[in-house]
C-alpha cells in the first residue's frame, strides 16, 4: 500500500491490550487520512450512547497520506473522539512533529479505546507498541512531562503528545500538546484522554513513507517548497507569526472584542505580529517539513519565563482584544499557563471574557468570583482564572466547564457566545457573512477550522473548484454555496493533513498524492472526498443528536457593531441556512443528506 | 481630466492625490520606502509599464514613469497583470486580497509591510480617486 504505513495500532486500555490492524485501502482512497480517515472508523466503532467521558468513546489519532514525506507543511496530526465540551463531533489538528514520528514508528494511526485503572502512557517505537505505567508523571504539567517521557525511555528523539492537569481533571477546554506548546483538541480531546487514565503517547521510529513514485513525488515537493517560500502570506505569517493577522483583521472588524460587543480596539497594534517582533519575540519555531516557521517564542520577563511558545492569532484575540488589554506580556503568559496545563486558549480566554462582561453587566459581582474584579483592560484576573480553571479551584471549577456552563450557572444563557457548547473562535461573522454558515453549521461546532470563509473571501481561492472570493458583507445563495465548498475543502487538508495557512496550488497537492498513493485521482474526486466526509461528520453528529435547532449562532454575534469595518452588518440567517441547506443537498426537516446525497457520495 | 492608466500622467496624479488626503497622510506617517509599480504586457498592453513612486513619511515625494528601469533600485516592487492592476485602480480588488491571491506579487521588505496595512488601503482609495481612462 503505497503512500501509507498500512497498519492503524489498536489500544483497548481496558484490557492492557495492543493489536495491529491492517489501514482498509478503501476507506483510505474515500476519506483520505487524517479527521476524514477517523471520521470513518469512528462511524463504525461509535456507541450513540456513550459517555465523551466513559471508557466506550473512542479516541482517534490520525495522520494523512503526505504526513512525514517531503510535502511541504503536512507535518501534522489529528486527534478526533465525541467531544465532552459540545456531545458532537470533536477533532483537533496540530502541527509540531509527532505525526510524522507516528508514521516513523510504522503507523498510519492509533485508536485508543476503554479506559486504564491508572494512569498509564503508551510508548510506539520501530514498529512495536508498549503501555507503561504513568502514575509518577500524573500532576505533570505538558512540558515537563514530555521531557520525562523521552528521559526515561532514554531517547530524546521521541515526539510526545500529553496532556495537562485540565485533561487530567476532565475539563471539556483540555487539549493535547506536543512539540512544546504546539496543542491539538478543541472540545476537550485532553479530557477524553484523561477519562482514559492516558498521559501521553511517545512515538518514533525510521520506518519511511513508502511512495508509489518517489522521483515524481520529490519534484513536485521541492515545486510546491519554491511556491511556498515565495508565497506572500509565508512571509508575513514568517515574520508576524499568526498574528501578523491582528492589524488587517481589526481593519475588516474581524477581531472580536470586548466579549464581541465592540468592533474596534485600538491597542490593537500593540498586540500585532509586528509589535511582538518588536518586545517580546525570542525566534520563529517551525513545524516539521514546513517552510513558513510562523510559531512564535517569546520571552516573559515578567512572569520569569525565559521561553514561551506562542501567542498565536487566536490566543491574542481570545485574551486580548476580548478583555480590551493591550497588555502583550500578560496575554502571552496566559497563553503559556493554557499551554502548559493543557487547556484551549480560544475557549478558556472566552470564557474568561465572558465572566468580564457579565461582571460590567452586574450579573456576577466580586463575591461570585472569590473576590476577583475582572476589569475590562487589565489581564491579571484572567491570568488568576486561568489558573483556577486548570486546577479547578473556586469559581475556577465552574468556568472549566466552559461559558455555556457558566451562562447556565448565572441564569443568562442566552449571553454566552457558543455553538452547541463550543465557544466561537475569533474571526466575526459580521465581517465575513460566510463565517456565520461556517460556526453555525461546522461539524465541530463554532469552529474557523472547518471552514475558513474570512480566507476565501481574503483572497485565498481554489479556482480548480470554482471556489473564488467575494464580497465579504454579501449575503446570499452563492455565499452558502461558497461556504459548503470551503467546509468541504477544508475536509480535504483536515485529511492529507495540510495546514491551514498556506498551501501549493491544487495541481500540485494532487500530485503529491498521486504519486504518493499511486492513485490517479483529479479535482473532482478530490472534491467528493472532502463533501464525503463533511457528510460523515454531519451523520455523526445526528446520531449523537443534533438537530437543525442547532444550526444556530449566539445572540450577541447577531447584533450589530456600532463601529469598526464590520459595523452595522448582521447574518440573515433566515435567508443563509436555507441556501445552504439547499446546497448541501440536505432534508430541512431532519438536517442531514437525504438518501439521494447519501447515495452519491457512497456513504454507508 | 481623465489620465489613461498606466502612463506618467496617471501616477502624477495619484501622487497628487495622495499629498492631498490626509487620511493616507495619517496611515503613513511612519512609512519610508519608494516603488516600482510594473504593470505587465498584455491586453491593451504591448510591452511592460514601470511606473516609479517614492514614499516618505505620509507624503508622496515624486512620481513618474520610467523608461529605463535600471534607472532606480526601489526598496519594493509589486506587479501584476495590466487587467489586475485595472482591478486595483478600480477598487474592485483589495490589495492585501490581491496579493493571497497571488494576482498582485511583491518584493522587497516585508517586515515594513507587514506594519502597513492602513496605509496600503488609503493608498488604494486614493487610487479610485484619480480620475482614470482605461485604454480598450
Amino acid at each position: 500500500m503505497y503512500g501509507y504505513m498500512g497498519r492503524i495500532l489498536l489500544v483497548d486500555l481496558t484490557a492492557g491490550r495492543l493489536e495491529d490492524i491492517p489501514l482498509s485501502a478503501e476507506y483510505a482512497r474515500q476519506y483520505l487520512g487524517g479527521s476524514g480517515l477517523a471520521a470513518r472508523y469512528l462511524y463504525d466503532l461509535v456507541d450513540v450512547h456513550a459517555d465523551p467521558l466513559g471508557p466506550a468513546n473512542p479516541l482517534i489519532f490520525m495522520t494523512g497520506p503526505l504526513v512525514g514525506t517531503r510535502a511541504p507543511s503536512c507535518g501534522r496530526f489529528e486527534v478526533c473522539a465525541r467531544s465532552p465540551l459540545t456531545g458532537f463531533w470533536g477533532e483537533g489538528n496540530a502541527g509540531g512533529f509527532w505525526g510524522p514520528a507516528l508514521r516513523f514508528a510504522g503507523y498510519d494511526g492509533i485508536i485508543v479505546q476503554g479506559a486504564s485503572e491508572r494512569p498509564v502512557y503508551l510508548l510506539v517505537r520501530e514498529g512495536r507498541a508498549e503501555l507503561r505505567d504513568a502514575a509518577h508523571l500524573w500532576g505533570m504539567d505538558t512540558y515537563a512531562v514530555q521531557q520525562a517521557v523521552q528521559q526515561e525511555a532514554g531517547d530524546s528523539s521521541l515526539k510526545v503528545a500529553a496532556i495537562g492537569l485540565a485533561g487530567e481533571k476532565l475539563s471539556p477546554l483540555a487539549v493535547i500538546v506536543n512539540a512544546h506548546g504546539r496543542t491539538a483538541g478543541r472540545g476537550g480531546m485532553g479530557a477524553v484522554m484523561g477519562s482514559k487514565r492516558l498521559k501521553a503517547i511517545a512515538v518514533g521510529g525510521r520506518q519511511s513513507v513508502p511512495l508509489a513514485d518517489a522521483d515524481r513525488f520529490h519534484r513536485a515537493a521541492k515545486e510546491a517548497l519554491a511556491i511556498l517560500q515565495e508565497d506572500i502570506s509565508s512571509q508575513m505569517l514568517h515574520l508576524g507569526g499568526t498574528a501578523f493577522y491582528v492589524d488587517i483583521g481589526m481593519l475588516e472588524g474581524d477581531v472580536p472584542s470586548r466579549y464581541y460587543t465592540q468592533g474596534q480596539f485600538e491597542g490593537a497594534e500593540r498586540l500585532s505580529g509586528a509589535a511582538m517582533a518588536d518586545t517580546i519575540l525570542r525566534r520563529a519555531r517551525t513545524c516539521f517539513g514546513c517552510a513558513v516557521a510562523c510559531g512564535r517564542e517569546t520571552r516573559l520577563p515578567r512572569f520569569g519565563v525565559d521561553a514561551a511558545d506562542g501567542p498565536e492569532y487566536e490566543t491574542i484575540a481570545s485574551y486580548g482584544t476580548q478583555l480590551l488589554t493591550d497588555d502583550l506580556e500578560g496575554v502571552a503568559y496566559a497563553g503559556h499557563l493554557c499551554n502548559v496545563y493543557g487547556l484551549d486558549t480560544i475557549s478558556a480566554g472566552n470564557t474568561i471574557a465572558f465572566v468580564y462582561y457579565l461582571f460590567e453587566q452586574g450579573v456576577v459581582s466580586a463575591q461570585d468570583l472569590d473576590g476577583l474584579e475582572p476589569h475590562w483592560g487589565d489581564i491579571g484576573p484572567a491570568i488568576t482564572l486561568t489558573e483556577w480553571m486548570a486546577r479547578r479551584q473556586g469559581i475556577g471549577g465552574l468556568l472549566a466547564q466552559g461559558s455555556r456552563a457558566v451562562a447556565e450557572h448565572f441564569g443568562v444563557p442566552e449571553l454566552a457566545v457558543h455553538v452547541a457548547g463550543m465557544e466561537v473562535a475569533m474571526h466575526d461573522p459580521r465581517a465575513y457573512t460566510g463565517m456565520a454558515l461556517t460556526y453555525a453549521t461546522s461539524p465541530r461546532p463554532g469552529c474557523h477550522m472547518q471552514g475558513d470563509m474570512y480566507m476565501l473571501d481574503s483572497g485565498d481561492e481554489l479556482p480548480e473548484w470554482g471556489m473564488t472570493a467575494g464580497a465579504r458583507d454579501e449575503q446570499s445563495a452563492e455565499k452558502a454555496r461558497m461556504a459548503a465548498l470551503r467546509q468541504d475543502w477544508r475536509c480535504v487538508t483536515n485529511a492529507l493533513i495540510q495546514c491551514h495557512l498556506v498551501h501549493p496550488p491544487l495541481e500540485l497537492v494532487l500530485t503529491m498524492l498521486n504519486t504518493a498513493a499511486g492513485w490517479d485521482m483529479d479535482a473532482g474526486e478530490l472534491r467528493v472526498c472532502g463533501e464525503r466526509i463533511f457528510n460523515l461528520k454531519r451523520l455523526l453528529n445526528l446520531r449523537w443528536g443534533l438537530t437543525p435547532a442547532h444550526d444556530r449562532l449566539p445572540k450577541l454575534l447577531l447584533q450589530p457593531l456600532a463601529e469598526g469595518g464590520a459595523a452595522g452588518v448582521v447574518p440573515n440567517m433566515e435567508l443563509l441556512l436555507p441556501a445552504y441547506y439547499a446546497t448541501r443537498g440536505w432534508d430541512p426537516s431532519t438536517g442531514g443528506p437525504t438518501p439521494a446525497k447519501r447515495m452519491e457520495l457512497d456513504i454507508p | 481630466m481623465a489620465h489613461r492608466f498606466p502612463s506618467d500622467a496617471w501616477i502624477k496624479a495619484l501622487c497628487a492625490e495622495l499629498n492631498a488626503s490626509e487620511a493616507y497622510a495619517n496611515a503613513a506617517k511612519n512609512w519610508e520606502g519608494d516603488f516600482y509599480f510594473i504593470v505587465e504586457a498584455g491586453g491593451p498592453l504591448e510591452k511592460d509599464v514601470w511606473l516609479y513612486m517614492d514614499l516618505w513619511h505620509g507624503k508622496c515625494r515624486e512620481a513618474f514613469e520610467v523608461t529605463d528601469p535600471a534607472s532606480k533600485s526601489p526598496e519594493f516592487v509589486m506587479s501584476a497583470s495590466y487587467a489586475d492592476w485595472k482591478k486595483v485602480v478600480l477598487g474592485e480588488l483589495d490589495p492585501i486580497k490581491g496579493l493571497i491571491s497571488r494576482r498582485l506579487k511583491l518584493k522587497g521588505n516585508m517586515n515594513k509591510i507587514m506594519r502597513a496595512p492602513q496605509a496600503a488601503k488609503e493608498l488604494v482609495a486614493c487610487c479610485t480617486k484619480v480620475e482614470t481612462e482605461f485604454p480598450a
